[in-house]
C-alpha cells in the first residue's frame, strides 16, 4: 500500500517530537483515562459548555493520536485500536496551532485538577515549540520573539531608549524625594539587588520603575538597575521555544554575575518570574551563583525588617488579589502578596476560587499578543469577570503585568466599575520618607533598650521552647509577658488581662489559633488587643484569610530571629499608640 | 476583523482588539469615534497633540515612539498622558492614533 504523502513541515513536527519526548511529557501522554475532571477546571469549557473541542482531554488528544502513531508501540501496531492518527498537511498543522495558541493559556488549571497527574500545559507548551519549530505561530507571537532574539527586550527598546528613560525616572524621583542619593544607580557593581524588569514598563509606563526606586532608596538598598539583559521576561515559555527561553534568560544571568549582584530582583511579572527564576536555568544550562527574588518577597522584607515604614490609611478602599497563574500556580507565591497586601491597605477581600485553583485573567500564555484570538478569549473571560464583581473590591491587585492587561480588558468588556494595580504602588504610596534622612536613619534604628516598656504581651503557644524563648526575649526588653499554652486559656487570660498584644500560635490541640483569632476580633472587649500571628506553618494563613474578619495586624514565621520579633511587635504596638 | 462605524454613515476595518486594520484609512472621525470606545469621550486640543505626535512617528518609523519621547515632545507629564487617556499610551492612545496594536505583554 502506497503510503499517504506529507508536506516537509508536517514530517518535521513528526521528527522534532521524537527529539522532545521526555519522562514527564510521555507520563502525561499515557496516563489520561478521559475522566473529564480537566473539563470542568477550564474557563474556556465553562464558556462553551457544548464545545467538547475545548476540553483539555479534547486538546491533549491531538497531540495524543501523534505520539501514539509514531513512538507508542500500541499505536505503531494496533493505530485504531488507540486512535493513533498522524498529520500530512500544513493545513492539519495549522489547526493544531488554533488549538494550543488559541484555546489554551497554558494556566495549569486543568493540571492541577488531574487525579492522574497529566500536566496538558507542558505538552501544549512542547506543541506550540513543534509548531514554532516549522514556524508556525501567530503573526504578534512571531513579532515579539523576534524583537527578543534579535534586539535582546520582548520590546523592541534600543539601548540608548533604555538608558535615557531609566534616567527621566532617576531625575523625577531625585526630584520629589529632594535628595541626589535617591537617584537610580546604573551597572553599578558589588551592589546587594540587581533590579530588572518588564519591558512594557520602559516602554509605556515606567511609574512603577520610580515606586520601586523610591522604595530601595527608603529602605537605604545597595542597588542597581543593569544596561543590558534587563528584561526578565522570556517569550520561550510562551512559544515554547527552549533556544529562545535559554538564550534571553542567559543574557539576564550573565548580566548579574558581571556585576557581581547578591541577589537578581525581578519586578511583579508572572511569567517572567517562572521563567527567569524556575525554567531558565534548565534551559541555558546556567550554573547560578546568586539569589533570585520577587519584589514582592523584597518589599515584604523590608517592611518586616523595619526597612521601610509604610501607612495603611494612604490605600483607601477595598482590594483584592488575582493570582497569577505562573507566580502562584506554578511557582507557590501565595501568601507573600497577601500578606504584603495586608500591610499596605486596610480592606482586603478574598476572591473564590483563589491561590491554586484561582482562574486565569485569560490573557496567559501569550494571548494578548494574539488578536486573532481575541474574541474567544473575552468570553472565556467571563467566569473571571464573575469572580472578580463578587468580591466587590474597587481594585484588583496582581504580580503580572499579562494579567494586569488580561483583567483590564475584561474588565472594560465586562464593564466592572474596577481598576487594576501593582503591589510596588501600594506600597510606593504608602511609603512614609523622612526625606533626606531616609539612608542614613536605617543605621539609627537600632533599637534602644527597653523598647517594649510599659506593655503588656500575652504569649499563646503550645511549645513550652517558644513560650521560654518568646518570655524571656520580650521582658529583656521591658515588656510584662503573660503565657498560655492553649487557646482556651489564652481567651480566658486575654479577657482578664486586657494585654496590648498577643502572640498567637496557629496549630494549637483544642482550639486552634485560627478559631482564638476569630473571637479575639468578634468579642467586644477582645477588638482592641492587637494580635501577631506566629507559625511554623505559613500555609495555616489561609485559615485566617477565609475567614471574613478584619486581618491581624502582624505575621512572624518560626523560626524567629530575636531582632525581627522585636522589630514587629515594636512596629504592631507603635502603630496603635499613633492612632489614639 | 470587523466592520467599524465611523458614525458619518462610513465604517472601518478594525482587528479583534479594536485597533484600526489599516493605518492609512485613519482620518479625524475615526479618531473621534475610536476615542468613545477608549474612554475619551470628546478629543480636546491636549487630546490632539499626543495623536498627532503618535501618528508622525509612526508613519515616519513604523513603530509607536516611546513614551518618554512622547513626553518630551508633547511636554506632557507621565501622570497628564495617563489623565488626557484613561486606558493607557498603549491601547488607548495609540488605537485613537490609528496604529496597530502594540505587540507583547500589553
Amino acid at each position: 500500500m502506497a503510503s499517504r504523502p506529507r508536506s516537509y513541515k508536517a514530517q518535521k513536527v513528526i521528527d522534532r517530537l521524537g527529539q522532545k519526548l521526555n519522562r514527564q511529557v510521555v507520563g502525561s501522554l499515557a496516563a489520561c483515562v478521559h475522566c473529564g475532571m480537566c473539563t470542568e477546571s477550564c474557563h474556556y469549557v465553562l464558556a462553551n459548555p457544548d464545545d467538547p473541542t475545548f476540553a483539555p482531554a479534547y486538546k491533549a488528544d491531538r497531540l495524543r493520536k501523534l505520539f501514539k502513531r509514531h513512538y507508542d508501540w500500541t499505536g505503531r501496531v494496533l493505530p485504531w485500536w488507540v486512535n493513533a492518527q498522524s498529520v500530512y498537511t500544513d493545513e492539519e498543522l495549522q489547526e493544531l496551532k488554533d488549538i494550543v495558541f488559541g484555546k489554551c493559556t497554558n494556566c495549569r488549571r486543568c493540571s492541577v485538577n488531574c487525579p492522574m497527574g497529566v500536566d496538558f500545559a507542558t505538552f501544549n507548551r512542547m506543541a506550540r515549540g513543534l509548531l514554532v519549530h516549522v514556524g508556525i505561530m501567530p503573526e504578534g507571537v512571531a513579532a515579539v520573539s523576534k524583537d527578543q532574539w534579535e534586539i535582546g527586550n520582548q520590546m523592541g527598546v534600543l539601548k540608548e531608549d533604555y538608558l535615557e528613560t531609566v534616567e527621566w525616572m532617576s531625575d523625577e524621583v531625585v526630584d520629589e524625594m529632594g535628595d541626589d542619593k535617591a537617584a537610580i544607580p546604573m551597572d553599578k557593581k558589588d551592589v546587594n539587588i540587581v533590579y530588572t524588569i518588564n519591558p512594557r514598563e520602559i516602554k509605556y509606563d515606567p511609574r512603577t520603575i520610580a515606586n520601586a526606586a523610591k522604595i530601595f532608596y527608603a529602605a537605604g538598598e545597595s542597588w542597581t538597575m543593569p544596561s543590558e539583559g534587563w528584561d526578565m521576561t522570556n517569550f520561550g515559555l510562551f512559544s515554547g521555544d527552549d533556544d529562545l527561553g535559554g538564550a534571553v534568560a542567559r543574557r539576564v544571568y550573565d548580566k548579574v554575575h558581571d556585576l557581581n549582584g547578591k541577589i537578581l530582583v525581578m519586578s511583579e511579572c508572572g511569567h517572567g518570574y517562572r521563567s527567569t527564576r524556575c525554567e531558565g536555568p534548565n534551559w541555558a544550562g546556567y550554573d547560578i551563583d546568586f539569589e533570585m527574588e520577587s519584589s514582592v518577597v523584597t518589599m515584604l522584607r523590608y517592611i518586616k525588617e523595619g526597612r521601610i515604614r509604610v501607612d495603611k490609611s494612604k490605600n483607601p478602599g477595598a482590594f483584592t488579589y488575582h493570582d497569577s497563574c505562573n507566580f502562584a500556580r506554578s511557582c507557590g507565591m501565595f501568601e507573600e502578596p497577601r500578606e504584603l497586601l495586608n500591610l499596605v491597605t486596610n480592606d482586603f477581600r478574598e476572591m473564590y476560587p483563589n491561590r491554586a485553583e484561582n482562574y486565569c485573567c485569560t490573557g496567559g500564555g501569550g494571548a494578548m499578543s494574539m488578536a486573532e484570538y481575541t474574541p474567544q478569549r473575552l468570553k472565556s473571560a467571563k467566569v473571571k469577570a464573575d469572580q472578580l464583581r463578587a468580591t466587590g473590591a474597587k481594585y484588583v491587585v496582581t504580580s503580572c503585568h499579562n494579567c494586569e492587561d488580561g483583567l483590564n480588558d475584561l474588565i472594560k468588556h465586562y464593564k466592572l466599575d474596577m481598576e487594576v494595580t501593582q503591589l510596588v504602588n501600594l506600597v510606593a504610596e504608602a511609603l512614609i520618607v523622612d526625606k533626606k534622612e531616609a539612608v542614613a536613619e536605617v543605621a539609627a534604628k537600632a533599637a534602644p533598650a527597653a523598647e517594649l516598656a510599659g506593655y503588656t504581651i500575652l504569649v499563646v503557644d503550645d511549645e513550652p521552647d517558644m513560650r521560654e524563648f518568646l518570655t524571656t526575649v520580650l521582658e529583656d526588653n521591658g515588656a510584662t509577658v503573660l503565657t498560655a499554652a492553649d487557646g482556651d486559656l489564652g481567651l480566658e487570660m486575654a479577657r482578664t488581662h486586657k494585654p496590648d498584644l498577643m502572640t498567637l500560635d496557629l496549630s494549637m490541640p483544642g482550639t486552634d489559633g485560627a478559631k482564638v483569632y476569630e473571637t479575639m476580633r468578634k468579642e467586644h472587649d477582645l477588638k482592641g488587643i492587637k494580635v501577631c500571628v506566629v507559625t511554623g506553618k505559613p500555609e495555616l494563613r489561609k485559615l485566617i484569610y477565609d475567614r471574613d474578619i478584619q486581618r491581624p495586624e502582624g505575621y512572624l514565621d518560626k523560626p524567629i530571629a530575636e531582632d525581627s520579633l522585636l522589630l514587629n511587635l515594636r512596629k504592631i504596638l507603635e502603630v496603635g499608640s499613633e492612632k489614639s | 476583523m470587523a466592520e467599524f462605524d465611523v458614525g458619518n454613515g462610513t465604517t472601518v476595518e478594525i482587528d479583534e482588539d479594536g485597533f484600526l486594520q489599516e493605518p492609512e484609512n485613519w482620518n479625524k472621525e475615526v479618531a473621534a469615534a475610536l476615542g468613545k470606545t477608549e474612554g475619551v469621550e470628546d478629543l480636546v486640543d491636549e487630546h490632539w497633540k499626543v495623536v498627532d505626535f503618535l501618528r508622525e512617528y509612526y508613519l515616519e518609523f513604523g513603530v509607536a515612539p516611546m513614551i518618554r519621547k512622547l513626553c518630551k515632545s508633547t511636554g506632557f507629564k507621565l501622570n497628564k498622558i495617563y489623565e488626557l487617556f484613561p486606558s493607557g499610551p498603549a491601547k488607548g492612545a495609540c488605537k485613537i492614533a490609528g496604529l496597530p496594536k502594540p505587540t507583547g505583554c500589553v
